[in-house]
């Protein structure tokens, strides 16, 4: 009985949280709007005008600039991970590759990534693949980092246990090495994401056809302020939602962290 | 005849081989001249002078010792954990030289995989290529051993869920299930309740008197000790030598609950405790 009062309790008060965070950003928008209007709105734009024109641009070709940008992040991040937790892993384990190797990453991460941009896309051209190359490389630098340091604090104790019971270093690998990294990935998933799309844009603001970066760079050569705020708005609204998609998974994996009182 | 068979079909594919050369009389476990010296940050710590034990098939021994006497070390040298420093530790006749996989060992710091519930904690060992176990089998004798350490219930909890006492409970059915030929238990019983702690000194001993295990049971607790063992080890205080080996005169099967009571108990229990006595004593001096 008082554990469901109590569980009532604590809804009602994350409703009664958001409640106030919505007013709160409600007005926050109304200030905007009224100010604007008063005190003129040339720097500023008007929530009014934004909302505008994110509708002209959602009936041309706003899903295609999305879906250009998400595609370059996807890809990255999949063959960044894929390089980053492999490298990671084989590292982690191997105390001898780690040594002569990891000092070089280091050293290679030392290069602002960003910055890479330019010699990037004289490699790879202006399209999608120089950004997926860049959001590829920024995403590795993160993964390895994160997958050695979780190999690395792995109990020992937890695979000796299984080698006891006759596990092969195989088994122990699929049995503890991979699901104790899980954690330490999906961290590393979490702090790359943001990062990804960042290189993602970034990449577009220097040069190419399509993506929010596009978008972003064309209004700022044309002063239009905004088509900025419109296009930084479709950016946030995308890293909330990357983000929590993510936290989403992360529960589901990683449940047995979370369950406990 | 019969026992013999009975034991090979029970036996995981990893043991079966090494069954059928032994002989009743020769020692299971054999410690000689045993002695372990651990060097950390340039220091020497002596943890276990040299000991000289000799474990038979199927016997149940207990050791017992003030704290860092080197009782774990012990345990942890029959497993191939560590190498000994000195002597040799022989386990059926063969130097122990690596990982020693037919024993099961159970440690002071529960070892749960915190991401795999109750369930399939203690169902590990059966997914593995050496004991390839059907589904279904796995199953049933997850079920049983969630029985036997009375966790019904909680079969679909992680660890952090669980109290101490609990995880104690699944670390002790993850290493039965498996019914290893020898048992290495290292304070199994020290979180529980009292209650609870009869109860599982009752399974336990019914368990490797029936499944016919060769145990090595480290604790604190003497009276646990007598209820439980064939015969008592008294360790001295750090670093660790053999006191004192007393044999358990009370009858098997034993009914631990009431074993307690009668007058060969409290005899060797004074008896070992004038042995323990000054060596605690002297272990809280430092």
């Amino acid at each position: 009985m008082s554990k469901e009062r109590g569980k009532r309790r604590r809804a009602d008060g994350t409703r009664t949280v958001l409640a106030w965070q919505i007013a709160f950003g409600a007005s926050a928008l109304l200030i905007w709007e009224i100010a604007g209007r008063i005190f003129g709105s040339a720097w500023t734009s008007l929530p009014s005008q934004v909302a505008e024109r994110l509708i002209v641009w959602s009936q041309q070709d706003l899903a295609r600039h999305i879906t250009v940008t998400l595609t370059e992040v996807f890809i990255g991040l999949a063959a960044g991970s894929a390089g980053g937790v492999l490298a990671g892993l084989a590292l982690g384990r191997t105390k001898t590759l780690a040594l002569v190797l990891r000092p070089i990453i280091v050293v290679l991460y030392s290069v602002p990534l960003v910055t890479m941009a330019p010699l990037l896309i004289l490699w790879f051209g202006l399209e999608m693949e120089s950004k997926i190359v860049l959001v590829g490389v920024v995403v590795f630098f993160l993964m390895f980092f994160n997958t050695f340091a979780g190999v690395q604090s792995i109990d020992t104790l937890l695979i000796e246990t299984l080698g006891l019971m006759g596990a092969t270093r195989r088994e122990e690998y699929q049995k503890v090495i991979a699901p104790a990294s899980m954690a330490w990935i999906f961290s590393g998933i979490k702090v790359s994401m943001p990062y990804a799309l960042a290189a993602a844009t970034t990449g577009e603001l220097l040069g190419g056809s399509f993506g929010m970066g596009t978008l972003l760079a064309r209004a700022g050569s044309q002063f239009d302020m905004t088509g900025l705020y419109a296009g930084l708005f479709v950016l946030l609204v995308i890293g909330i939602l990357l983000s929590e998609g993510i936290a989403l998974l992360e529960n589901h994996f990683l449940r047995w962290r979370h369950v406990a009182h | 005849m019969w026992r013999t068979e009975n034991r090979d079909i029970e036996r995981p594919q990893v043991m079966t081989a090494m069954e059928m050369g032994t002989s009743s009389a020769a020692s299971k476990i054999d410690f000689a001249g045993v002695s372990k010296t651990f060097f950390a940050r340039g220091n020497e710590l002596q943890a276990l002078q040299p000991v000289d034990l000799k474990v038979r098939k199927e016997e149940f021994v207990a050791l017992v010792g003030p704290s860092g006497c080197g009782k774990s070390t012990l345990l942890n040298l029959v497993a191939g954990l560590i190498e000994p420093t000195t002597g040799t530790v022989t386990y059926d006749g063969e130097p122990v030289a690596a990982l020693n996989f037919r024993v099961g060992y159970m440690t002071q710091k529960d070892t749960l995989l915190p991401w795999r519930t109750v369930n399939d904690n203690i169902g590990v060992s059966l997914e593995l290529k050496c004991r390839s176990t059907s589904r279904a089998e796995a199953k049933e004798r997850i079920a049983e051993m969630v029985d036997l350490v009375g966790l019904r219930g909680f079969e679909g909890h992680y660890p952090t869920e669980l109290s101490g006492g609990m995880r104690k409970r699944v670390a002790l059915a993850r290493t039965l299930i498996y019914r290893p030929e020898t048992l290495l238990m290292d304070e199994p019983f020290g979180a529980l309740d009292a209650q609870l702690k009869l109860i599982m000194q009752d399974q336990l001993q019914k368990i490797t008197q029936h499944q016919k295990m060769t145990v090595l049971f480290v604790t604190h607790d003497l009276s646990e000790a007598i209820a439980v063992a064939d015969r008592v080890v008294v360790f001295s205080s750090r670093p660790g030598r053999i006191r004192a080996i007393r044999d358990v005169p009370l009858e098997r099967p034993r009914d631990v609950f009431r074993v307690r009571f009668a007058d060969s108990f409290s005899r060797l229990h004074e008896d070992l405790w004038n042995e323990l006595k000054d060596e605690v004593i002297k272990g809280t001096d430092v």
